[in-house]
């Protein structure tokens, strides 16, 4: 148990960051849909942040670890990728050096689905959801928590500058076993 | 005084000097507060732009050309109501509708707004009866789909009645009005984008007084001419002595004073003059400059000038208001109605007088659409020009085809047309019409292939315009052909840059072309050529949403609503972003709003049918989609999804009956044979459905999901290497991430039974 300890450590490592934000053209942000919500946070610092695409404000939380954003969607949903905006140069201390992503139908139910550590992350951090097996691309879940177990030099209290959530598209077609990729079935696709 | 006045009035407007023709004008009203002053006021407001203004003025009064202007206002408020009661007084059910053949298409339009389609019809076809040249109506009875042929309406009969109606004018002075057909009003002469009341009898009485009246209807003509009495040139002024349709109408007319054509007077100068209204000029004014305002709008007036030397020209609508006559051409002028089908620009070059040349534009989406940017000239003036001797007036060239023009006016002197030359002219003008009438039709019932030799049999010039291309562009769209479409829009927008009809076809093109930098290219294009045009915000919002930022479409159809609510693809296409964002009650709101605007846009009930088989309520989906297919019977595409909503409803036979026909429409869509496959595999005729994917890997062979449906069936009929072979083959195509899930799964599960026999 260690020794698989271990590896996940050393597999979950992510060193920087990337400069822009690439996402898949078959993925769409879920945010929008969702309750956003964080366990404590500061006057004026709050979890609007998170969400308005300006990277120059930051949500600051005010209380114990571990500091948590909560997403709840009223449906369940199938989410593949979770991407945060940090940055070490500007935060320091206030930067998360572990994050812990959990799952499940409510507060009473997460379950710890992916945990990461970070090196001096700055700029835009992608975490996957999918798991090994292909019939775990992606988690089909109504609440998603973001955790930050611990910061870099001890900080007690996280900056967070943005979050997105990103999940499949639906078929565009509806009742078709599979989507449509080459463009001559695509322009016939639908009456526009 | 008043005369001065008057006459500096008219001076004005048709110099465009709105200011200048208000300020005289009020002071004219206060001067002498006849009737026929408050009609050449309101006719200055609605040039300019001031419907509210016309609409006040003109509240209550009871003549037949006071009450088309204020119809026109009442319309250009969006006060339906008080139009049609302006119009066809409610106590009064066999009155005169005032006008003519204007009258009959603004109460057309109004039923239409109003959703009385029969009582629209009916009217359309009243106007086309009076007005043979009225090409603005027979848009909308095809757009309504109650069109008859072409060759019909713009027949013999026709051509005798236009005949008449020049012969009539004798002098003719092409004046003609243009009626004005666009919503704006805007008048100003522009000659075309204007959209100056829609009614061209506006125009026509506006300015005319001039016995037009009868022009605008294409009888009108001339009538202007006649009041050039000075010219010396015919005195007939009978212009508008008219078939009897007009001769109705000019009776009718008659008591206002602006009644068109004075003629009943007999009255040369003044008839011209018509209305008696001051406007038209004191008979002296008259002289000379006819000037033809070109209606824009869209009726296809065919301006006056080109009478300008014998006889008065039938074809096309004179409405052009005989200029010279009547100070009052302005008031005719513009209307643009832009949109889209047809539209007519009559522009008229002044030639020798400061004819305006207008441009009419019709277009049948006039309705839907505000400006027009572009303004199709039709050209007659080819034919005008033809008929040379005449003409002064300008005519554009022939490239355009002027439908409507207006010609100059007629200088001085009256132009008369020579009775042999009316009628060949006028038979040229009908052939022109003819087809590009029966190919309108014919592209509106959706039978896009006859529509589009119906075009190639135009000549070149008149094929190369805007107008035209346009129409074939989307002809080419509707049959799938997105290539094709390309192209001619493409041509479109060379030979006319400015021109905003069809445009926002040719976005959904490129959308569907995945064009985006030709799409967004054409966007900024739009946009800086008229942005409060809603076909360039559609163009904008296609582009966003190819980007797939699909709230910043929906804002940007929502836009285009708004500049234009009467614009039923902007709806649709709203409705279309709504989808893409889940959001299906808006989606379905937005939709009917299409179909409220014009019941015959088959893209809106597509839209709703595909809402509830998402939804699955697959009887609404099928009704929904069966209509769509009533009115475009060859889409394959709308075949194919009745195909699917039929099998939900397990009309298995019906649907695939339906697939065939689908593919056969159009053997370049893969999708119908895709369906049919899906249909006959869970109908678990598995043979034929890999025979029908069999033949589609041929025609799509980089197409990932046809191989995963393949490996799928061979997974139920247990051929595992197979299945595997074609899941492999899917998976190196690249699905996108949830097929890849699924067919991975797919492929897991395929080893199961193998491990088992292993272990075994």
């Amino acid at each position: 148990m260690a020794t698989e300890s271990l590896e996940l450590e050393e597999e979950g490592k992510i060193i920087g960051g990337n400069q822009h934000l690439i996402v898949d053209d078959d993925l769409r942000e879920m945010g929008k849909k969702a309750a956003w919500s964080v366990s404590s946070c500061k006057t004026g610092n709050g979890v609007s942040s998170l969400r308005d695409d300006n990277l120059e404000n930051y949500w600051q939380s005010d209380g114990a670890q571990p500091h948590l954003v909560n997403i709840q969607f009223q449906k369940k949903v199938k989410l593949q990728l979770v991407v945060l905006y940090m940055d070490f140069k500007l935060d320091e201390s206030y930067t998360p050096s572990k994050i812990s992503i959990r799952a499940g139908d409510g507060f009473h139910n997460l379950k710890e689905i992916k945990t990461v550590e970070l090196v001096k992350p700055t700029g835009w951090i992608y975490l996957s959801l999918s798991g090994n097996d292909p019939r775990e691309t992606f988690v089909n879940t109504f609440m998603l928590q973001i955790a930050v177990l611990s910061n870099h030099l001890n900080g007690r209290d996280t900056h967070v500058r943005q979050i997105k959530v990103y999940g499949p598209r639906p078929n565009p077609i509806p009742h078709q076993p599979f989507q449509f990729t080459s463009r001559e079935f695509i322009t016939y696709s639908t009456v526009r | 005084m008043e005369a001065i006045l008057t006459d500096c009035v008219q001076n004005s407007l048709r110099h465009f000097m709105f200011g200048n023709a208000i300020f005289l004008c009020e002071r004219l009203c206060a001067e002498s507060p006849t009737e026929v002053n408050l009609q050449l006021l309101a006719a200055c407001y609605l040039q300019n732009n001031q419907a509210y203004s016309a609409y006040c003025i003109l509240k209550g009064k009871q003549t037949a050309q006071s009450r088309y202007l204020f119809a026109i206002s009442c319309f250009q408020m969006d006060l339906l109501n008080e139009a049609e009661t302006a119009l066809c007084p409610a106590h009064e059910p066999g009155g005169e509708i005032p006008n003519g053949a204007a009258g009959h298409y603004l109460l057309g339009l109004i039923y239409r707004y109003t959703d009385r389609t029969k009582n629209a019809i009916h009217h359309f076809r009243l106007a086309l009866s009076i007005d043979p040249l009225l090409w603005a109506a027979y848009e909308e009875l095809c757009v309504l789909g109650a069109a008859e042929d072409a060759a019909v309406v713009f027949g013999e009969a026709a051509a005798l009645c236009i005949q008449k109606q020049y012969l009539h004018h004798g002098i003719a002075s092409p004046n003609v009005h243009t009626s004005n057909e666009d919503y704006n009003l805007v008048s100003s002469q522009n000659f075309g984008s204007e959209e100056v009341s829609p009614r061209q009898l506006k125009h026509t009485q506006g300015n005319n007084l001039r016995d037009i009246p009868g022009s605008y209807r294409g009888a009108a003509v001339v009538s202007g001419a006649a009041s050039q009495p000075q010219n010396g040139v015919v005195p007939n002024m009978s212009f508008y002595n008219t078939p009897s349709p007009m001769a109705l109408q000019l009776s009718g007319v008659a008591p206002p004073p602006l009644c068109r054509n004075m003629q009943p007077n007999g009255s040369n100068l003044n008839t011209v003059n018509t209305d008696g209204s001051p406007r038209s000029v004191v008979n002296s004014t008259i002289q000379a400059p006819r000037r033809k305002f070109v209606d824009e709008g869209k009726f296809r007036k065919i301006s006056g000038r080109l009478f300008s030397d014998s006889g008065p020209r039938r074809s096309t609508r004179l409405g052009r208001d005989a200029g010279a006559n009547i100070n009052a051409n302005i008031s005719t002028v513009a209307g643009n109605g832009t949109n889209g089908s047809s539209k007519y620009l009559g522009s008229s070059k002044l030639s020798s007088v400061a004819l305006r040349t207008v441009t009419v534009r019709k277009g049948l989406s006039w309705v839907n659409e505000n400006i027009e940017e572009g303004i199709r000239n039709e050209a007659f003036d080819d034919s005008r020009a033809n008929m040379a001797s005449m003409t002064s007036s300008s005519f554009p060239s022939g490239d355009v085809r002027s439908l409507d023009q207006d010609g100059a006016t007629v200088p001085v002197g009256g132009i008369f047309f020579s009775g042999s030359k009316v009628i060949s002219g006028a038979s040229e003008v009908l052939g022109l019409l003819r087809s590009l009438g029966e190919g309108y039709r014919l592209s509106c019932l959706y039978r896009c292939q006859d529509a589009l030799d119906t075009y190639l049999r135009l000549p070149h010039r008149h094929y190369n315009t805007s107008w035209v291309l346009s129409q074939v562009g989307k002809a080419h769209f509707e049959l799938v052909d997105y290539l094709e479409a390309d192209r001619a829009f493409s041509l479109a927008r060379r030979v006319t840059p400015y021109s905003l009809e069809g445009m926002d076809i040719y976005s959904t093109v490129l959308y569907h072309l995945k064009e985006d930098m030709k799409l967004s290219y054409l966007a900024q294009e739009l946009t800086s050529t008229d942005r409060l045009a809603p076909q360039s915000w559609c163009a904008v919002g296609n582009c966003y949403s190819l980007q797939k930022d699909h709230e910043t479409a929906l804002k940007i159809f929502k836009r285009a609503v708004q500049l234009n609510s009467r614009f039923a693809y902007a709806h649709t296409l709203c409705g279309h972003e709504y989808v893409s964002l889940a959001d299906f009650e808006n989606g379905i709101k937005s939709y009917q709003n299409a179909l409220r605007i014009d019941s015959r846009h088959y893209n809106a009930w597509y839209g709703i049918g595909m809402i509830f088989l998402r939804q699955e309520k697959f009887e609404f989906s099928e009704h929904h989609f069966g209509m769509a297919f009533q009115i475009n019977p060859r889409s394959s595409v709308i075949m194919s999804y009745l195909g699917t909503a039929l099998h939900a409803l397990k009309k298995s036979e019906d649907a695939i009956k339906i697939m065939n026909r689908a593919i056969l429409a159009d053997r370049k869509n893969p999708l119908p044979m895709y369906q049919k496959a899906n249909i006959l595999m869970s109908l678990e005729k598995f043979d034929d459905a890999l025979e029908v994917l069999e033949e589609l890997k041929e025609h799509a062979p980089r197409e990932s999901s046809v191989y995963a449906l393949m490996g799928k069936i061979y997974k139920r009929q247990n051929m595992h290497e197979k299945a595997m072979l074609h899941f492999g083959i899917a998976l190196d195509l690249k699905p996108s991430a949830t097929d890849v899930a699924i067919i991975k799964a797919a492929i897991e599960k395929l080893h199961v039974p193998d491990e088992l026999e292993d272990n075994l």
